[in-house]
């Protein structure tokens, strides 16, 4: 097998998420960010392909420097080779002029078997980038994987479907994004967690990469915001105060005449 | 050029997935305005075997188009998208949409990636301005919505599940089979082994005529697994808000919002929801809200008909009680 590339994502903090009044996108630069949770499984399942098949493991993160951390937090789970891809000309893109960038420093990075990424990014929720890079990569792609075994070059994968559990044979390189739920996650090694500390490691710009600018960023992204508004809701209904109990009763003889228990009206007489 | 509008129609066991028929209605409104056709795109290994599909006979389309391979038998992402992309530069449509299911979720970004096109994810709403295709969903901030727009061609986006409401057409479509030129290849990189049915039933939530939700406010798994006693008493489902299910109190399958299906029942409770908009853009045509939250500043006390402050696990047990 060849490498595996792993791509994690910087997310606000829950709670310190700050928003720009004017263009309501995030604040990423001045955000906290931690690991977008869904990735930790990405890192666990390629730490796991590490040790049974022996295979070098690249992690690779676009975003603002200060996802800085989170690679080292990937170094510490036993991350190979760190790359973070940071450049002022990525900020504001959208799915696709973020595959763009994933997909030529994942491209730079040939031979690679498998390159593993979240389902999606509890931010954006899209889901789009895993397959939007292999796309654009012409490579096969697979979403939701909940399980992944190799041999005689072919990758075994499993994944949720819609209408049940799914088994497939793929034929390497593939991008899948793994579902967010194992039951095992590793904790960092303490010793790696002291090494990454004044770890340096390689940073790659728009030019490193050899990107044209009009492709990237918010300029390089099709789907624009034309303008935002707020819902307004009137204050419509009543509010009830009081103890739980007489609040219960209360919502119960509503509900009756409403004739949302007429079901129940019956059992109960 | 620009003429038509696609949806993806996603098939599984010979029947069209009610998703499918749901983005119809939202798109048949827009090709109605813009005087362009509309097109269910529909990829299987044999058509006829769709004959029964009673569904699909009354689609909101103008016509059904049809590829049809014997390597179309399995849903294969690489292949799927590739014959999507061929037909779209073969015909060049206005815009292309899919559910938000997953198979809709694995194929539409392949596709933009593919044609290099913009996508945009999860839209609860399309509108037109000045004859342009403009789509909406929440985004950051307290209840504010986006306004989205493609600069490229074909403009794509996948529909929120349970959005919107299916709608008959009294006439069958036409249907039309789509042939891919000759020297397409239909191979694939994936073979599919084989598919454990679940046995699980999906659950009614985007039909249902009572919904009863919880959030975090019901500080518990063990609180939240209540509310399925209390929706059996009133012949409804369960829902849930994000962090919810993210917590693994309930699977992701009953989440209410962007992210997750869209409800409209006669009656919404929510237990310790604070509303905030990716929630409730899932909930809000509900007929009658009621909502239960020790705060009553909370956003969907400002939306609820009636709000009941106090704690929504003692609130829920006393109801338990009675309804026993
Ligand atoms: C891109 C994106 C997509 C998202 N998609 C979705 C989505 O599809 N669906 C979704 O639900 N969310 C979604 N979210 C998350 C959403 O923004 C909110 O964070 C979430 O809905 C809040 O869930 P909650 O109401 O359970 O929790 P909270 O916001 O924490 O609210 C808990 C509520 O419980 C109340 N409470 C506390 N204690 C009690 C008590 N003892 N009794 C009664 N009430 C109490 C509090 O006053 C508060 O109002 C999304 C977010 C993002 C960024």
């Amino acid at each position: 097998m060849e490498r595996i590339i792993v791509c994690i994502k910087g997310v606000p903090r829950p709670g310190t998420v700050k928003v720009d009044p004017e263009t309501h996108t995030l604040k990423r630069e001045s955000a906290e960010l931690i690991l977008n949770p869904p990735d930790r499984a990405a890192l666990e399942m390629a730490m796991r392909l590490r040790e049974r098949y022996g295979v070098e493991v690249v992690v690779m993160s676009m975003g603002p420097p200060n996802v800085a951390p989170l690679l080292k937090e990937a170094f510490a789970l036993g991350a190979d080779e760190l790359i973070l891809l940071s450049d002022r000309a990525f900020a504001g893109a959208d799915t696709l002029a973020t595959s763009r960038v994933l997909a030529q420093a994942i491209r730079g990075l040939t031979p690679f078997s498998l390159v593993i990424m979240g389902l999606k990014s509890v931010d954006g929720e899209t889901a789009q980038v895993p397959p939007e890079t292999a796309a654009i990569l012409n490579l096969p792609s697979v979403i939701n994987v909940i399980d992944i075994s190799y041999s005689n070059n072919r990758f075994y994968l499993t994944r949720e479907t819609n209408y049940g559990e799914e088994e497939l044979e793929v034929e390497p390189p593939l991008i899948i994004s793994m579902n967010p739920k194992l039951e095992y996650f590793r904790p960092p090694s303490l010793k790696r967690l002291l090494q990454a500390r004044d770890l340096s490691f390689k940073s790659m710009t728009a030019q490193d990469l050899n990107l044209a600018e009009d492709l990237l960023g918010l300029k390089g992204s099709p789907t624009q915001v034309a303008g935002v508004f707020e819902k307004v809701f009137s204050q419509r209904g009543e509010v009830w105060k009081g103890e739980p109990e007489e609040l219960a009763d209360k919502l119960i003889n509503l509900l009756r005449e409403k004739g949302l228990l007429q079901k129940l009206a019956l059992i109960n007489r | 050029m620009h003429n038509l509008i696609i949806a993806f129609g996603e098939v599984y066991q010979n029947k069209i997935n009610p998703a499918s028929l749901e983005i119809l209605t939202p798109l048949w409104e827009i090709s109605r305005a813009l005087q362009k056709g509309l097109s269910l795109l529909i990829l299987t290994d044999n058509f006829s075997k769709l004959d029964e599909d009673i569904d699909l006979k009354k689609a909101l389309c103008d016509e059904i188009l049809v590829v049809e391979n014997r390597e179309l038998a399995e849903f294969k992402d690489d292949l799927y998208s590739k014959v999507i992309s061929s037909v779209i530069t073969h015909l060049n449509p206005y815009g292309v949409f899919f559910p938000a299911t997953l198979q809709g979720m694995a194929l539409a970004p392949r596709v933009a990636g593919e044609l290099g096109v913009g996508l945009c994810a999860h839209v609860n709403a399309l509108e037109l301005e000045d004859d342009k295709l403009i789509m909406i969903r929440p985004t950051y901030g307290d209840n504010i919505m986006a306004k989205l727009f493609s600069k490229s061609f074909p403009i794509m986006a996948t529909l929120s599940l349970g959005a919107f409401s299916i709608r008959e057409k009294g006439e069958k479509p036409i249907i039309k089979k789509f042939d891919l030129p000759e020297d397409f290849d239909w191979s694939s990189k994936i073979r599919v082994k084989k598919l454990k049915a679940t046995k699980k039933e999906m659950n009614r939530l985007s039909v249902a005529k009572v919904v009863v939700a919880g959030g975090l406010g019901l500080k518990s798994r063990e609180n939240f697994q209540k509310l399925f006693d209390l929706a059996e008493a009133l012949g409804g489902e369960v829902g849930a808000t994000r962090p919810v299910c993210h917590a693994g109190w309930v699977e992701e399958d009953r989440m209410i919002g962007v992210s997750g299906v869209s409800v409209k029942p006669k009656l919404y409770l929510g237990f310790g929801i604070s509303g905030a908009i990716q929630h409730t853009v899932g909930m809000e045509n509900s007929e009658f809200i009621i909502a239960i939250n020790t705060d009553e500043g909370a956003p969907l006390i400002k939306m609820a008909h009636i709000s009941l402050i106090g704690d929504a696990e003692k609130i829920l047990d006393y109801l338990l009680k009675r309804l026993k």
